[in-house]
């Protein structure tokens, strides 16, 4: 290993400082969170950010039962879970398409749905919904399942078909020779060699659903996802902040628990979605 | 291309019809017409880029035919897909599925048409005995060497029980050792199941020792179709006389002195058993094959010693003749040394006769 000289080490420290300010204020806001749900109204008052003295779970039944968050994480789960797989199978095929077939424009499809990737969900939202209201799908998990396909399925195409075009094309030519038709092709061998990319791009995307709060707003207002279930807990005039943390903390722990399980695919899903194509 | 060597029979079991394949415009195969035997085993050899890949990737399906018919079996599959044309094909890559057990690999194209799981092992179980991978069978492509896919690759094709099998450079990817000994391997496998064979190889040694006919192909174009010895002494132009061979033949200038008389390096040299006569001032290209030199008591040229390759059992002496023509010359017996002047013969009926353009004069 190389040994590292003074000045080196210099830099490292320097460029330490910034970094350690930066997981703070990552950690902090959680501890804030975590600290606060185990406190009740009073104690949060007296001290706002103390260590807790007298940790209560009263906040998690509570926020659980009466503020109806089992309802809204049923949503959250079937949304997600919807999206996320109408979204590998989506673009598994696209991507196989657009890698490995060739056919006419295949080069304008794919820049349409990298420039896709560049617009804003805040410049589309009124035809959107505009569309929505039309196809009927307003207050209908279908309608969200379908949206959060319609916005995350460009950078999910773009991922799978850099992984794709990665692959040796013999695969596919070997696959055809020995009698694979185009399903069978991707069935037998393009979907089980996407599987790391496949694996990686459900995690992003059930990151990206499960937190999302624009969109859920819009399509499901009568019932709500836990995003934005998190919202109805603040008051107009007052907030229980303590209840209120305890929401956040139940609808962060998934994706925190699948963060620090899947942690390194999903560095490696962003690096190869930033590199690749 | 020698219209002799074309094997005439009623039922080939492949043949190529005035094919060819552009790519944007550009010509890529220009117009090839060959026919192969049932249990031929033909190869296609040339330097990179000419077009012999392409013209495997044609007859297999992979790449679409721009003009032209391919027939295989006496049915015509030029707009047929791989899978229906009775094709298996041995990849440079080998191709193996990295998800799939060798067994698995091997059964593929059975499963896929469905053939019952117990047969499928029994086929799958008979290719792997004949290329000695049983113990293999359960293991993951990355789990082997490259020589032991290479044979997986093998056995894939061989489990589909094809009419014809395709080979794209299948041997590029072995260390030198292994690929004699994979050579080999394949030729006993060509015997053992007397099936046609089309290989692809940019290996001129590869395609001497393998190939019941050769096709040499420059630029898209076959230059000349043959047995291996027939290219070898009887090569049409100054291409295939140089391709075929290791080291290559030497082609050097000359000058037509008479309509049965060449000069070579100051050295007149009668020529024999020629049917079209010389016109004599012509500037003509004499090839000579390195072992020619040193044998026969035929004309008797000075050959400079420059550099000497010793391979024990014979030796390659790069020089020059007369006026500095480079030559490299064959000593089997003599032990030269660097900087010597000897006189070597060489055999004249055995020299080839090309002109200037490169066409061969017989």
């Amino acid at each position: 290993m190389a040994t590292v000289g003074r000045r080196e080490r210099k830099i490292l420290w320097a460029a330490s400082v910034p970094m350690a300010l930066l997981a703070l204020s990552c950690i902090y806001p959680l501890w804030f969170a975590i600290n606060n749900a185990l406190k009740d109204n009073r104690g949060y008052i007296l001290d706002r950010f103390g260590w807790v003295n007298d940790p209560t779970f009263e906040n998690f039944v509570t926020a659980w039962g009466r503020a109806r968050f089992s309802e809204y994480f049923l949503n959250s789960v079937v949304v997600t879970g919807g999206a996320v797989a109408v979204l590998l199978i989506t673009a598994s095929l696209a991507g196989f398409a657009l890698a490995v077939l060739r056919f006419p424009y295949r080069r304008l499809v794919f820049i349409v749905i990298l420039a896709s990737m560049m617009i804003p969900v805040q410049v589309v939202l009124v035809p959107f919904y505009k569309t929505i209201i039309g196809l009927g799908l307003l207050n209908t998990r279908i309608g969200l399942i379908l949206s959060y396909t319609a916005f995350f399925l460009p950078f999910s195409v773009y991922l799978m078909a850099a992984f794709y075009a990665a692959l040796p094309r013999e695969l596919t030519e070997a696959a055809r020779v020995d009698g694979a038709r185009f399903w069978q092709v991707w069935w037998f061998v393009m979907l089980p060699l996407g599987t790391p990319a496949l694996i990686t791009l459900g995690i992003l995307n059930t990151l990206y659903c499960w937190n999302d709060v624009l969109i859920s707003l819009l399509v499901l207002q009568r019932e709500r996802t836990l995003m934005v279930g998190i919202t109805a807990l603040r008051g107009e005039y007052s907030t229980n902040v303590p209840l209120l943390a305890a929401g956040i903390v139940l609808a962060a722990a998934p994706i925190v628990l699948i963060y620090l399980v899947f942690q390194r695919r999903i560095v490696a899903g962003i690096a190869a979605g930033a590199v690749k194509g | 291309m020698s219209a002799s060597i074309q094997p005439k029979s009623a039922d080939p079991e492949l043949t190529l019809i005035s094919v060819t394949k552009s790519f944007g415009g550009h010509d890529v195969i220009r117009g090839i017409d060959l026919t192969i035997e049932k249990g031929e085993l033909v190869v296609f050899v040339g330097p990179s880029g000419c077009g012999k890949s392409t013209l495997l990737r044609m007859i297999a399906g992979l790449e679409n035919v721009t003009s032209g018919e391919v027939t295989i079996a006496g049915k015509t599959v030029t707009d047929e897909e791989p899978y229906d044309r009775g094709i298996a094909m041995v990849f440079q890559s080998y191709a193996l599925y990295p998800h799939m057990t060798v067994a698995e690999n091997m059964g593929f194209a059975l499963r896929l048409q469905r053939i019952p799981k117990e047969e499928r092992r029994k086929a799958v179980e008979k290719a792997a005995r004949i290329l000695q991978i049983e113990p293999l069978l359960d293991r993951k492509p990355a789990q082997l060497s490259g020589g032991q896919r290479q044979r997986v690759a093998i056995g894939r094709a061989i489990v589909r029980e094809p009419r014809v099998f395709l080979f794209d450079e299948p041997l590029s990817n072995l260390d030198a050792e292994l690929r004699v000994q994979t050579r080999i391997e394949i030729a006993r496998l060509h015997q053992s199941l007397g099936a046609t064979m089309i290989y692809v190889t940019h290996d001129q040694t590869e395609a001497m020792t393998l190939a019941d006919r050769i096709v040499v192909l420059r630029a898209g174009k076959v230059e000349q179709v043959g047995r291996p010895t027939d290219l070898y002494d009887d090569p049409d132009n100054t291409f295939v006389a140089g391709f075929i061979g290791s080291p290559r033949m030497n082609v050097l200038p000359g000058q037509v002195i008479a309509e049965d008389r060449v000069k070579l390096a100051g050295v007149e040299i009668a020529m024999s058993g020629l049917s079209e006569k010389l016109a004599p001032g012509e500037d003509i290209q004499i090839g000579i094959r390195p072992e020619h030199f040193m044998e026969g008591t035929g004309p008797r040229v000075d050959l400079t010693i420059e550099v000497v390759e010793q391979l024990g059992s014979t030796a390659f002496i790069h020089g020059s003749l007369g006026q500095g023509l480079p030559v490299v010359v064959e000593a089997r017996s003599a032990r030269p040394a660097v900087g010597d002047t000897v006189s070597v013969t060489f055999d004249a009926d055995k020299t080839c006769l090309f002109r200037s353009t490169g066409e061969r004069i017989r």
